[in-house]
C-alpha cells in the first residue's frame, strides 16, 4: 500500500530551514484594464520545497500556476508576502540559479540548438571555455547529441522541448522551474519524456517545481503535490507520494492515488462553484 | 545542370547583355548619336570623363563621391531617428497614438513636394537636402520598426529575463533578431527613397554631385553626357544595393537558409 500523508483542508507548512524555494502569505492581484478595480489571482498562498525534492503543483488550466511559477523565477511582481529562493547548501556562496522549462519551448529560432543554450550560459556569466563541453553534455543527457548545429525548427515540437530542458539544465540550475512542459506533446512523446525526465534528475539532481493540470502526471513525477484550487488560487491540499523510484505509470499504487485526487478535486471544485 | 544561384547570374548576365546589344543595334539603324549614342560611345564618354576633369574642374570620382556622401549621410540620420522612433512608439502607448496621427499625413505629402518645401525653407543647401530625405524617409522607417516592435514575441524577452540575460544579450539575441525583417524592408525602401532624392535636390539646386552633372549636361543638350551620367548612377546604385544590402541581407537570414535545406 502507498503511504500516504494527507494533510487538513488547508494548509500552512512552515518553511523549513533546508527549503530550497519558500513561499509564505503571497497574495497577487490584477487591475482590470481601464477599470479601478482589481481581482486576486494568488489568495495567501504557503509552500515550501526542501532541497532536492521534485514538488508539484496540481490545479485547473488558468488557476494563477504560471504566475506563481513567474514570481518565483522573479519576472513577475506581487503584492505581498514573501518570495525566498535558496542556492544549493554546501555550494560556494552565490544567487540561486533558477532555470526555466516553458510550457512552449520558448526557443530561439535563428540561433542553433547550441546557440541556445548558449544563450542562457551566457545569461549565467558561464565562462566561454566551459561553454562547449556543457552543450554537449546537455544535449547529450536530452537524448540531442550531435544535435548542435541543427536549427530549432527543423526539430519536432517534442525534440524541441529537450533542447529547453537542455538550457535550463545547462546553467546547473540550484532550482528548476517547469509549467506544463509536456502539455503541448501528443500522449506517447510526453510518457517518453516523463521517463526521461525522471533519468536525468537522477544525475542533476535539482530541486524542482513542476506546475501541471495532469494529476496522473503529477504522481507519477513528484515527491509531493500542492493541489490548487482556482479563482483565486488557493492551496487546498498537500499529499505527500513516498513510492520507491523509479516508478511505473501504471503502478496501482499510483492508479489508486490518482483517482482518490481526482475525486477530492471535483468535490472542492463543485463545492467553490 | 545548374543550380539555382549560377542559373539566376546566368539569366540576370544574360538579360543585360541582350539589353546592350539591342541598344547597340538601335543606335547603329538610327545613325544619329546626338539622339541615341552606342553603348561604346557611352562607355567611352565615361571613362574620359573619370580622367578628366570636366566642366567644373572636377573629375567623375569627385561628384561620385560627393553624391555618395550625401546619400549615405541623409540615410545614416533617417535610419537613426527613424528607428529610435519606432522604437519609442513601439514601448511608449502615448507617443504610439500621438504619432500614428500625425505620420500619415507626412506619408501622404508627395516626394517632389517635400524636396520643394525643403528648398524652400533651408534653400539650395546640404541641409535642405538632408532635411528632404529626413522628411519623407523617416517616417517610413518608423512606421516599420514600429510594427516590428509590436510584433515582438514577449514570452521570448520573459524567457531572456528569466535566464537572467543582460539588456545588451537581449538586444542581441532577442530584440534585434525579431526586428531583422522590419529593419531590412525599411533599409531597402529608406535606400531606395535616399537616392532618388538626393539626385533630385542635386539636379535643382546642390552643388555638385552627379544630379548636378546630370543636370548640367541636360542644359547643354549633350545626349552623350546625359546618358553617361545616368548610367554611372544606376551601376553604382545597382551595385551597392546587390552588392552591400543583399550581402548583408544574407548573413542577416542565413538560419532561414539553413532550416529550407
Amino acid at each position: 500500500m502507498a503511504r500516504v500523508r494527507s494533510q487538513p483542508e488547508v494548509i500552512r507548512p512552515e518553511p523549513m530551514a533546508c527549503a530550497a524555494i519558500a513561499v509564505r502569505d503571497l497574495t497577487k492581484k490584477f487591475s482590470k484594464p481601464g477599470t479601478d478595480s482589481q481581482f486576486i489571482v494568488i489568495d495567501d498562498v504557503s509552500l515550501s520545497v526542501e532541497e532536492g525534492r521534485f514538488v508539484t503543483i496540481v490545479g485547473p488550466s488558468g488557476c494563477g500556476k504560471s504566475t506563481l511559477l513567474n514570481i518565483i523565477a522573479g519576472i513577475e511582481p506581487y503584492d505581498s508576502g514573501s518570495v525566498q529562493v535558496s542556492p544549493r547548501q554546501g555550494t560556494p556562496m552565490h544567487e540561486p540559479r533558477i532555470g526555466y522549462v516553458f510550457q512552449s519551448p520558448r526557443l530561439l529560432n535563428w540561433l542553433t540548438t547550441a546557440g541556445n543554450i548558449e544563450f542562457a550560459l551566457e545569461a549565467q556569466n558561464v565562462p566561454r571555455e566551459q561553454w562547449q563541453e556543457r552543450v554537449t553534455r546537455q544535449l547529450g543527457m536530452v537524448g540531442l547529441a550531435g544535435q548542435e548545429r541543427n536549427y530549432p525548427l527543423k526539430l519536432s515540437g517534442g525534440m524541441q522541448q529537450r533542447v529547453a530542458i537542455a538550457r535550463a539544465l545547462a546553467i546547473e540550475p540550484d532550482i528548476l522551474l517547469m509549467d506544463e512542459p509536456f502539455s503541448h506533446l501528443d500522449a506517447i512523446t510526453a510518457r517518453k519524456m516523463r521517463f526521461d525526465l525522471m533519468g536525468i534528475l537522477a544525475k542533476a539532481k535539482p530541486t524542482i517545481l513542476f506546475v501541471t493540470h495532469d494529476l496522473s502526471e503529477a504522481v507519477f513525477l513528484s515527491d509531493r503535490i500542492y493541489m490548487m484550487k482556482t479563482n483565486p488560487a488557493r492551496i487546498f491540499k498537500e499529499v505527500a507520494i513516498d513510492l520507491p523510484r523509479p516508478r511505473k505509470p501504471e503502478d496501482p499504487r499510483l492508479l489508486d492515488l490518482e483517482r482518490d485526487l481526482v475525486q477530492e478535486f471535483f468535490s472542492v471544485l463543485e463545492g467553490t462553484g | 545542370m545548374m543550380t539555382g544561384g549560377v542559373r539566376t547570374v546566368t539569366l540576370r548576365v544574360g538579360s543585360i547583355v541582350v539589353l546592350l546589344l539591342l541598344w547597340w543595334v538601335a543606335a547603329r539603324l538610327m545613325h544619329d548619336p546626338e539622339v541615341l549614342p552606342s553603348p561604346g560611345a557611352i562607355a567611352a564618354t565615361i571613362a574620359e570623363d573619370f580622367v578628366k576633369p570636366g566642366p567644373t574642374g572636377h573629375s567623375a570620382i569627385f561628384h561620385i563621391s560627393l553624391t555618395l556622401a550625401r546619400i549615405f549621410a541623409a540615410f545614416a540620420a533617417s535610419m537613426l531617428l527613424g528607428v529610435a522612433i519606432g522604437l519609442v512608439m513601439g514601448r511608449n502607448r502615448l507617443v504610439e497614438r500621438a504619432l500614428l496621427a500625425v505620420i500619415p499625413l507626412m506619408l501622404t505629402i508627395p516626394t517632389i513636394l517635400m524636396v520643394f518645401l525643403a528648398v524652400m525653407w533651408f534653400g539650395f543647401s546640404e541641409a535642405g537636402g538632408l532635411i528632404a530625405v529626413m522628411a519623407v524617409v523617416t517616417p517610413y522607417v518608423a512606421v516599420n520598426i514600429f510594427e516590428g516592435a509590436k510584433a515582438m514575441d514577449g514570452s521570448l524577452i520573459d524567457m531572456g529575463v528569466a535566464f537572467k540575460a543582460q539588456n545588451s544579450l537581449l538586444v542581441r539575441k532577442v530584440y534585434l533578431p525579431q526586428l531583422m525583417p522590419y529593419m531590412f524592408s525599411a533599409f531597402r525602401y529608406a535606400f531606395g527613397m535616399t537616392w532618388k532624392i538626393v539626385a533630385l535636390a542635386e539636379t535643382f539646386g546642390l552643388k555638385f554631385g552627379i544630379g548636378y552633372m546630370f543636370f548640367f549636361w541636360f542644359e547643354q543638350f549633350n545626349m552623350v553626357q546625359v546618358l553617361a551620367w545616368i548610367v554611372m548612377f544606376v551601376v553604382l546604385m545597382l551595385a551597392l544595393e546587390h552588392g552591400v544590402f543583399a550581402r548583408l541581407e544574407r548573413r542577416a537570414f542565413a538560419w532561414r537558409a539553413a532550416i529550407a535545406h
